[in-house]
């Protein structure tokens, strides 16, 4: 199975439909004074693989926010599919399918009983649901411990899972937030081969990474900082661009453009609730 | 998988099946749980049994029970209110670290989400109410059936405000370290004002009037009569009673109280009132507040 990145755009099933799945129009998003987004423009192709990057506090995660209708935006519009992602939010949700980075799964259920709730949340059938849940299971290759909870499951199962769960009503477009982050290379390895899969079949992957090398495999990369977006292109015309010497990476690009200084940021709830969660958590989970 | 699945697009806020899942799912995450239901039992035992008889030695009866069946109206609340308050304030950790995020980007509608969570929520609370009723036998109280039912009814609407009283606070906890603030901050004065261990006025001693034989007692309180001997008129200071009286959950569990013991001191009328139309009231408020925390603006 090839990798994802490797086809050009040329013979991808984007070529056949030039209108964008996700367009975004001077897009911007405020929490009272601070700006976490400010005047995002870009659109995505049909059947693109396209990575978003940026140093943390960058505001990625609003952006993905917004686009995902979680977040209306404060400013300008974004489209998925042609619809508006404040005024049509139930259409665009239809149409999308989301991973998390940290799994978004109910330990304490199985692999299955996660699954039906997804079924019944996208309005999948009752007469349709077990068999769109075995699909499911076996797609991630999880039938083996389909009945396991998912508490005892390895973190390259649970994305699995994850990701065959976002596939189950169909979308369009899959949203991948740090989508390898916690996995060892052969979970990545299995990763990459189901995103090449599912590109091959037409679907459209908007991607948030750290990780540079997975970045420069994508069809086309946009780098945000600061809340702006400072750059978008394909991995080798950023390089060319922005590399400023022979041989250069993406990672060299990433820092010319967004500059050495550490990105300290202040601990956030969210934060505080995982290392809680990892020192053992109580009663809730 | 372009070509998805045939997909039902229900229009309306309410939609069964969402609020059956996710029901389903609060259920299912307590039964696994063994935690939870170890802290039911021990918390009947500690109240029911230890305090029940400890403090029964020396305070005789209240108002012609023993202290024992006195204070089991009160561990069927505070089963309520643990129940409920852990069910709903485990959604600061499901929005940030659970399935919560998941049905978040569905286009499941939050009011069907909100009713699966304070459902879910209430009938856990009927299961751990329950459980200090399974101890009456063991204090000589009868068992009735219609008691038990209307004792359901009256602890799964409890269970329903509680739970949406916990989604209003849930939903404005940023994070979320440890149960204790909201078992001391919230459980605690609830429960130690309503009245639950101590009544608001009444006759306090007294010398077995538990233990003369039904008949006779019966016709002892049907004039009146509630203790024999020597005892104490208790009345609580003003200020208790004004706080007492400004606790929701005291008029639940009078009517609990009536239902199971047939006794109780606040007006019937408001018991009802704050038992069946507030958590009307509460399910409304609770669903803003699940939409205000999901779908920010």
């Amino acid at each position: 199975m090839k990798r994802p990145g490797v086809s050009s755009g040329a013979n991808s099933p984007a070529s056949r439909n030039s209108s964008p799945a996700i367009e975004v129009t001077n897009i911007g998003r405020r929490y009272g004074t601070l700006a976490a987004v400010e005047d995002v423009s870009f659109s995505v192709k049909e059947g693109e693989f396209f990575a978003l990057l940026g140093p943390n506090g960058a505001g990625k995660t609003t952006l993905v926010h917004m686009l995902t209708t979680i977040v209306p935006p404060t400013s300008g519009t974004a489209r998925v599919m042609g619809l508006d992602v404040t005024g049509q939010s139930a259409e665009v949700r239809w149409k999308l399918g989301m991973v998390f980075q940290e799994p978004a799964v109910d330990d304490r259920l199985t692999a299955a009983e996660n699954l039906e709730i997804h079924a019944v949340l996208y309005g999948i059938p009752r007469r349709q649901r077990p068999e769109s849940i075995s699909h499911a299971v076996e797609w991630a290759a999880l039938a083996e411990v389909g009945k396991r909870r998912v508490a005892t499951f390895s973190g390259g199962m649970k994305r699995r899972l994850e990701l065959a769960r976002a596939l189950m009503h169909g979308p369009v477009v899959l949203f991948l937030d740090e989508p390898t982050l916690g996995l060892d290379p052969q979970g990545r390895r299995n990763l990459w081969e189901r995103i090449a899969t599912l590109r091959d079949e037409g679907m459209t992957v908007f991607m948030t990474t750290h990780n540079l090398p997975e970045a420069a495999e994508c069809d086309r990369v946009g780098i945000l900082d600061r809340g702006k977006l400072v750059e978008i292109g394909s991995p080798a015309e950023l390089i060319a661009k922005h590399g400023g010497k022979e041989d250069a990476d993406l990672e060299d690009v990433f820092i010319n453009l967004t500059g050495h200084q550490l990105r300290d940021e202040v601990a956030t709830a969210r934060d505080r609730l995982v290392s809680f969660a990892k020192k053992g958590g109580e009663h809730t989970r | 998988m372009t070509s998805g699945p045939e997909i039902v697009r229900s229009k309306g806020a309410i939609v069964p099946s969402v609020i059956y899942i996710l029901w389903k799912r609060e259920l299912l995450r307590f039964v696994r749980d063994r935690s939870q239901i170890f802290g039911a039992f021990s918390r009947t035992v500690l109240w029911l049994l230890i305090l029940g008889f400890g403090l029964g030695a020396a305070l005789r009866e209240i108002e012609g029970y023993s202290y024992a069946q006195y204070v089991l109206p009160g561990v069927v609340v505070l089963n309520v209110l643990y129940a409920s308050l852990q069910s709903s304030i485990a959604l600061v950790w499901d929005r940030h670290l659970g399935l919560l995020r998941e049905v978040l980007v569905s286009p499941a509608p939050t009011l069907s989400v909100t009713l699966g969570k304070l459902f879910g929520g209430a009938s856990i609370a009927v299961i751990q109410g329950t459980i200090p009723l399974l101890f009456m036998p063991l204090i000589g109280m009868d068992i009735e059936i219609l008691a038990i039912f209307f004792a359901w009814g009256i602890m799964f609407f409890m269970g329903v405000l509680i739970t949406s009283i916990g989604v209003i606070i849930a939903s404005r906890m940023r994070t979320f370290e440890g149960f204790g603030a909201i078992s001391n901050g919230v459980i605690q004065p609830l429960y130690f004002l309503s009245g639950s261990i101590f009544p608001l006025k009444g006759a306090v001693g007294g010398v077995g009037f538990t233990q003369i034989s039904d008949h006779t007692r019966q016709h002892l309180v049907s004039e009146g009569i509630r203790t024999l001997g020597a005892v104490w008129f208790v009345t609580l200071p003003w200020w208790l009673q004004a706080l007492i009286f400004a606790n929701p959950v005291s008029y639940i569990l009078d009517l609990l109280r009536y239902v199971l013991l047939d006794f109780q001191q606040l007006p019937l009328m408001a018991d009802f009132l704050v038992t069946f139309l507030l958590p009307l009231v509460s399910v409304v408020l609770a669903a803003y507040a699940m939409r205000r925390m999901l779908r920010p603006r």
